[in-house]
């Protein structure tokens, strides 16, 4: 459609760009369009560490960290999409109502599979991979859907249980889930605790963003500490306010 | 701005089009003026206040003292500076006075003759403004949260409260009884609003988590229940499926035109709803902090072009783009925790009240007076 007048809300551009030399400030880049989530998601995948989990864990970036750098409602609705189209995975990590882990649909499938090896149950994980995860792009699947659509039986959903791909949500039902994460969990909340706790403890309760990616990390930070920052800015555990020397990350007392 | 005057001088334009842009333009420069204010009647927070909708000229305001007082907030005196004087108070002194804290005052819709206040003493008064005498009291058994007229009824008069009960009431202000009750919620009901679409749908909010949504003519229970993941039943635990927040869903508000819906929950939310198939549009407005265990009064912009929300956030007011979810900036000035705030659509002026008793008025500031007019105003009180 060929716009000949703007609209009303285009010429009070509600956040004013910022003009000219960005030499100081933040270079806050709002990118549109599904290529820059993709893009900006496989960024953040490589900050995972993959040596940590001898490589048995696909890479994992939460739903959260993208909201420190897109709009929220854009990166909802581009996630949304990729889900839809089979690329992208979504799960439900248990430490937080909110909290959404992504993964690629290839690399999980790899994963999984790599890890079945010489399994009994390798041959019930397949079917399921096939006829489930390809298909569905539910979180959980109760009984009635597992027995009646999937046609699994009862002794093949203890096997699923088993090899880690399905976790118990209550009687009867159960979320998707990546097998050996229970360590990952572990060490993104020490992480998260840690980082958060180096910005609580600076002085005024906040630093800035280039200093604390500078700043040595403790043995209790197990990822690279921008992983943790883009979380704890998208959970919005900190404020993050613009500043003439660069982002300031402020506690959020809560 | 200059291009929008110029297209409707050329008739290239739509009226409304330069009046949309000239409201947006003062929405986004709200500010705390110096040289508007409002008089300081309440001791205490403020819990409600209602701007009439007939002329926009006066404002009630109730207290948790339980004094409910009626401020002009028109400018007549020829001077910028300028402070809303308070008209009538009913007072503590006065004998029909709420013994309690009044939670929610609301001017009748049609003219200001008459107006409904209701408190936690369980009483829900029917005032005459002239003489400041409840013409009809409404008597319940727990505490009331909230009440709303519907502000377009031709057919009905009722006013739907909600009270500590579960169950909603419907008074007639016609008859003075109450005549309907509506099932269905399993705790208390911290807020009701009728649409300002239809004069027969009603949209309540409780602390279950759940908001629903009524048609006061079907005798059977509601329409439909708010759902939070749109029926996705993976997203959530079981126990919190089709519930509209997973929280104390705290606050409501119909858009303008009666189309969307917005609801705030304590779990610090803020969800968009699609008012006639009850579908969560998911945009995501991030942290509104919420931590209110009753009512949060918040309202949306008229005549913009994005449309506004105003939350009051902690001891600031969130100004948020409707459909998009931006933040657009916190109007911080309140000592306290703001609970109530109204937006005055002719004027684009935005009036909060709070735990510190203030009731603040944001107005746009779009030029700073120059040097040169301050003296010739000086010059021209001199001669």
């Amino acid at each position: 459609m060929n716009r000949k007048r703007a609209l009303v809300s285009d010429t009070f551009k509600v956040k004013k760009r910022k003009t000219g030399s960005e030499k100081f400030g933040v270079v806050d880049d709002h990118g549109d369009g599904q290529g820059d989530i993709k893009s900006t998601i496989m960024d953040l995948m490589t900050l995972f560490p993959r040596k940590l989990f001898n490589d048995a864990v696909p890479q994992i970036v939460l739903k959260h960290q993208l909201y420190s750098i897109h709009d929220k409602t854009m990166v909802d609705k581009e996630v949304n999409k990729l889900r839809e189209s089979g690329s992208l995975l979504m799960f439900q990590l248990g430490f937080d109502a909110e909290a959404f882990g992504l993964v690629f649909a290839s690399d999980y499938k790899a994963k999984v599979l790599a890890g079945e090896e010489g399994k009994v149950t390798r041959a019930t994980v397949e079917k399921f991979l096939e006829k489930v995860v390809s298909k569905c792009t539910d979180l959980s699947f109760s009984k009635d859907k597992m027995l009646r659509e999937f046609l699994f039986t009862d002794s093949e959903i203890t096997q699923l249980v088993k090899s880690g791909v399905l976790t118990v949500r209550d009687a009867g039902s159960w979320w998707l889930s990546i097998p050996n994460t229970g360590k990952f969990i572990k060490y993104f909340i020490q992480g998260r605790k840690a980082v958060l706790g180096m910005v609580k403890k600076s002085k005024y309760g906040e630093v800035l963003k280039d200093d604390l990616e500078q700043r040595r990390t403790t043995s209790h930070v197990k990822f690279h500490i921008k992983y943790h920052i883009s979380d704890i800015v998208g959970a919005e555990l900190v404020e993050s306010v613009p500043t003439t020397s660069g982002t300031l990350l402020r506690y959020v007392d809560s | 701005m200059l291009g929008f005057l110029t297209a409707r001088q050329a008739g290239l334009d739509d009226p409304l089009r330069l009046r949309r842009a000239e409201s947006t333009r003062r929405v986004l420069n709200l500010k705390l003026n110096p040289d508007r204010d409002v008089d300081r009647i309440h001791g205490n927070g403020i819990n409600s206040i209602d701007i009439e909708t007939i002329e926009g000229r006066y404002m009630l305001s109730g207290g948790a003292d339980g004094v409910i007082v009626i401020y002009d907030l028109e400018n007549y005196s020829g001077k910028p500076q300028y402070t809303c004087k308070a008209v009538c108070t009913v007072g503590r002194s006065n004998r029909h006075v709420h013994k309690f804290s009044v939670e929610t005052v609301l001017w009748y819709p049609y003219d200001t003759g008459m107006f409904v206040s209701s408190s936690f003493d369980k009483t829900m008064k029917v005032w005459d403004t002239e003489t400041l005498k409840p013409a009809e009291v409404f008597e319940f058994e727990s505490n009331i949260y909230n009440h709303h007229l519907s502000p377009i009824a031709r057919k009905h008069s009722l006013i739907a409260v909600g009270t500590k009960n579960p169950k909603i009431q419907l008074c007639d202000l016609k008859s003075g009884s109450k005549i309907h009750v509506l099932q269905g919620h399993k705790a208390e009901v911290l807020s009701v609003r009728w649409s300002p679409r239809y004069e027969h749908i009603l949209a309540t909010a409780s602390a279950d988590s759940k908001v629903k949504v009524w048609d006061v003519r079907r005798a059977s229970g509601s329409l439909f229940s708010l759902d939070q993941d749109n029926g996705d039943k993976s997203k959530s635990s079981s126990e919190a499926v089709n519930t509209a927040h997973n929280g104390r869903v705290n606050g409501l508000s119909f858009t303008s035109d009666g189309l969307f819906l917005l609801t705030t929950g304590t779990d610090d939310r803020m969800r968009l709803w699609n008012s006639a198939t009850g579908e969560n549009t998911l945009v995501n407005y991030g942290k509104v902090c919420n931590e209110s265990r009753k009512g949060l009064q918040f309202t949306v912009s008229q005549g913009c072009s994005p449309e506004f929300v105003f939350v009051p956030c902690g001891s600031s007011v969130a100004v948020y783009v409707l459909h998009t979810g931006e933040l657009v900036t916190m109007l911080r000035g309140h000592y306290n925790n703001v609970d109530c705030c109204k937006f005055h659509p002719d004027h684009q002026e935005l009036y909060s009240g709070g735990k510190d008793g203030n009731i603040l008025a944001w107005v746009p500031v779009l030029r700073a007076s120059d040097m040169e007019e301050e003296s010739d105003q000086k010059n021209k009180a001199r001669i």
